[in-house]
This record gives C-alpha cells, sequence and structure tokens, in this order.
C-alpha cells in the first residue's frame, strides 16, 4: 500500500492505496464514484473520462499512483446544492441521452472543454468529444448539448 | 507492485537499474496500461517518467528542438514553436488517438512501443531526429531508424534504458515538411495509411528529400528510391506524381481488415506520397490548390 494524497471534486483526501490499480478502479472501488464507467478498458470509447489537473483524460489508462497531488473532477463533482451544472442540465433538455452509459464521459470531456474555452466552434466541440464513443444515438443532439450549455456559461452560468 | 516517481532522468535510470530487469518505463501508459490489463506486462515495478522535471518541455538549443520524453502529444499539437518550425509534427501529433489519449500519451512513446501505424512517430520520422538515452554505459544519441527491431519491437530495452529527450535540428527557410494520412473516420481511429516527408527546395528543384511511409513495413518506412530520383528535379505535379509510383518500390503494404486491401493500399499510397510532396510545395509558395 502506497500513500495517495489528491484533490477528489473539491475535497482533498489522503488515502492508502494499491499502486498497482488504475484510476478509474480507484475512483470506483476504493470512493464508490461510480459515474465514471468502465466500457473498453483500452483508452479508446471516453466512458471513463475524468478531468485531471484541468485536461479531460481516460482513467483506465491512468495508473493510480500518477494522480499523486493531483486535482481530480469526476461527474459526481458537477452538481452544486442540489443543482445540476448547465452541461448536464442541457444534455437532458436537448435529448442528448438514450442509454446514459456514456454520458458522464461525454459530460467530463464537454466539461473540460467548456472551462478552458466557452465559446467553442463547432470542430473544437467535436475534438474534444472524438474520443467518446455512443452506441446508441447520433452525436447531432450531443454537440447541441454543448453548445447551449457554452451559451449559459458565458452568461456567468 | 511498486511505483516510482522519478523527478529526473537520472533518477529514473538508477531506478530502473536497481531492479535489474524487473522495473520498466512508464509515460503516458495508453500501451503499458492495456498490456498490463491483458496480463501481456506484469512488471514489479513501473517507474513514472512525467514526474521529471528535466523531461517536460519543449525548447530551443543551439540550433535544436528539443522536446522531453514526458511531453504529452497535445502539448506538441498545441505548441506554437513547433507550429513555426515544424507544422507537420502538430498535425501528425495531433492525429493520435483522441484527445483524451493525447493528454496522456508522449511522442517518445509512439515511437518506442514501436507500432506500425503510429502517427507522430510518422510525422517525426522524416525530420532527422535524434533520440537522447541514457543506460548504465552512458548517454547515447540514436536516429530514427536505429530505435525498431520488428513489429511492435524497439531496439530499447524499457527496463533498462531511459529515453531523455528528442532533438530535431531547426529547418532552413528553404526545408519544410509535411504529414498526410487516410482514415476511414476523422477520430479514434488508425490510419489505413499515413506518409510523412522533408525536404529542401531551391528555385523550384528539389535539392533532397525524405519520405517515410507507414503501416507498410517495420517502423516508417523509408522510400529511397524515390527520394534518390527526386534529387535535382523540379516540384511539378508529373515528378511528384512518379515519386508517388516509385514510392511503391520500397513499401510492402499488406491486406489487413483495419486498413484495407493490399490492392486498395497499393492505390493509395502513390496518391499520399504525391499528396505528401505537394504539401512541402504548398509552404513554399510553388502550388495554389488545396489537395
Amino acid at each position: 500500500m502506497e500513500k495517495l494524497n489528491m484533490t477528489i471534486n473539491g475535497k482533498a483526501i489522503s488515502v492508502d492505496v494499491d499502486p498497482g490499480i488504475r484510476l478509474v478502479d480507484f475512483l470506483r472501488d476504493n470512493l464508490f464514484l461510480t459515474g465514471t464507467k468502465i466500457g473498453c478498458g483500452k483508452g479508446e470509447c471516453g466512458a471513463c473520462t475524468v478531468i485531471m489537473n484541468g485536461k479531460a483524460v481516460t482513467s483506465c489508462i491512468i495508473p493510480v499512483m500518477r494522480a499523486q497531488g493531483a486535482v481530480i473532477e469526476t461527474i459526481e463533482g458537477l452538481g452544486k446544492n442540489g443543482k445540476l451544472h448547465p452541461i448536464q442540465e442541457e444534455f437532458i433538455n436537448k435529448g442528448a441521452i438514450q442509454c446514459g452509459f456514456c454520458t458522464p464521459g461525454m459530460i467530463m470531456s464537454s466539461k473540460a472543454l467548456l472551462d478552458e474555452n466557452n465559446a467553442p466552434t463547432s470542430d473544437e466541440v467535436r475534438e474534444a468529444l472524438g474520443g467518446n464513443i455512443c452506441r446508441c444515438t447520433g452525436y447531432v443532439k450531443i454537440e447541441e448539448a454543448v453548445m447551449a450549455a457554452a451559451d449559459r456559461m458565458r452568461k456567468g452560468e | 507492485m511498486k511505483y516510482i516517481l522519478a523527478k529526473s532522468a537520472a533518477e529514473a535510470l538508477e531506478a530502473l537499474l536497481a531492479e535489474e530487469g524487473k522495473a520498466r518505463i512508464i509515460a503516458g501508459g495508453s500501451d503499458v496500461m492495456v498490456d498490463m490489463e491483458a496480463g501481456k506486462l506484469a512488471p514489479q515495478t513501473l517507474v513514472d517518467i512525467t514526474t521529471a522535471d528535466d523531461m517536460k518541455g519543449i525548447r530551443i538549443q543551439d540550433d535544436q528542438l528539443i522536446i522531453g520524453a514526458a511531453v504529452t502529444l497535445t502539448e506538441i499539437a498545441r505548441s506554437p514553436l513547433i507550429r513555426q518550425y515544424f507544422p507537420s509534427l502538430c498535425k501528425g501529433a495531433g492525429s493520435v488517438g483522441s484527445l483524451q489519449i493525447r493528454n496522456s500519451a508522449t511522442l517518445v512513446g509512439n515511437v518506442v512501443t514501436a507500432q506500425p501505424a503510429a502517427d507522430a512517430a510518422m510525422a517525426v520520422a522524416p525530420l532527422d531526429p535524434r533520440f537522447v538515452v541514457l543506460s548504465k554505459d552512458g548517454i547515447r544519441e540514436l536516429a530514427m531508424g536505429e530505435m525498431y527491431a520488428g513489429f511492435g519491437k524497439s531496439t530499447l530495452n524499457s527496463t533498462a534504458e531511459v529515453v531523455k529527450e528528442i532533438h530535431i535540428p531547426l529547418p532552413a527557410d528553404d526545408e519544410k515538411a509535411s504529414f498526410v494520412r487516410l482514415e476511414l473516420r476523422k477520430s479514434l481511429s488508425l490510419p489505413m495509411l499515413n506518409v510523412a516527408a522533408m525536404a529542401k527546395v531551391t528555385d523550384g528543384f528539389f535539392q533532397w528529400v525524405r519520405i517515410t511511409m507507414g503501416p507498410v513495413g517495420v517502423g516508417p518506412t523509408r522510400a529511397f528510391e524515390a527520394e534518390e530520383w527526386l534529387k535535382g528535379k523540379a516540384l511539378t505535379p508529373e515528378n511528384m506524381a512518379e515519386a508517388g509510383r516509385l514510392a511503391l518500390h520500397n513499401a510492402k503494404p499488406r491486406s489487413n481488415p483495419l486498413r484495407g486491401s493490399k490492392k486498395y493500399r497499393e492505390h493509395a499510397l502513390p496518391i499520399l506520397v504525391r499528396r505528401a510532396l505537394e504539401g512541402i510545395a504548398k509552404q513554399m509558395g510553388l502550388l495554389h490548390f488545396d489537395n
């Protein structure tokens, strides 16, 4: 076991972890943050996307110890005081969800983009979400949701 | 398992050597983590180089562009410094996997894993890079052609050697590079073919050309015959198309369920080589259409 210090969804924690596991396993099995999904397990589907030090990463290819000193955000950290984040609300408003398995990863990729750039072009949205695969629906509603959320975030929400 | 966050390249090497073959380097992790999960790798210790300060950053020193081994593909794709000298390297690095993968994966990793379809490795290949390698015997520099031992097999030993950084000679004003790829979709897709080139062009004539192609063999494959033929030739559409045809003499595209049939890929490769050369012509102001 190794000591791991990190900030998860705004809270500083210090825990003992098995250094041989993946970040996604730590989030799901140790912290019970099961909103982060495991799809392909190879970094190719984007279901396990979290934000690490401001960048979207697929947590199934990140060794847990790389989170040492890192600031990690997961889907569970988005809502504040019982209110959903504008990106979450717009995914609902636009019908950008079917089964929902890819949704947490889609939303975390969107948040990483909009935190850095709240007026993205369509190409920028597509680059940011290109690593998130949805097998139910298309991507049109998802892009619309991100654009609608960007509008709201520009207005200070 | 033990996990060591190395603070420097020297510390990473020391940690490897102390474990006598039972430790291995991890950079971005996009291959190592997948191989471990699949049971193909089971190191006792991982030595993480992404925390090594002397392996981070992109800088110019003397007449060299220096890229640390811990630099991610996203950092390369978005680097104004690299864009100024080698826009093709930004394009190649920006073509790998997805944004999430590029936020973690590295250029050196893209070379050392020695996969035949690596876009970043392909884009750097014709730039005459030198890989600075630390081992128990000291420091040595390896050229691109010395990095590959076979399909998915590097000449380097990740349990005893550390690549610290890449040195790339800065181009003269009349030297330009390009990168093109053929794919089924724009993201998360391995290339069916990729080609990179660099050339020195004086008064509309090729002085020298380096062309690399993949995946058509082990690592980026040089189109030596086309390169030799182009020397002293004008940058005309006919010459660039002929070079594309000659490039086939050095390439062995095979049928592959992900990349298309041998026949199709043999048809497409000359076109990609021509486009790579047109990319150079365009940057030299010698071609005024989009290909």
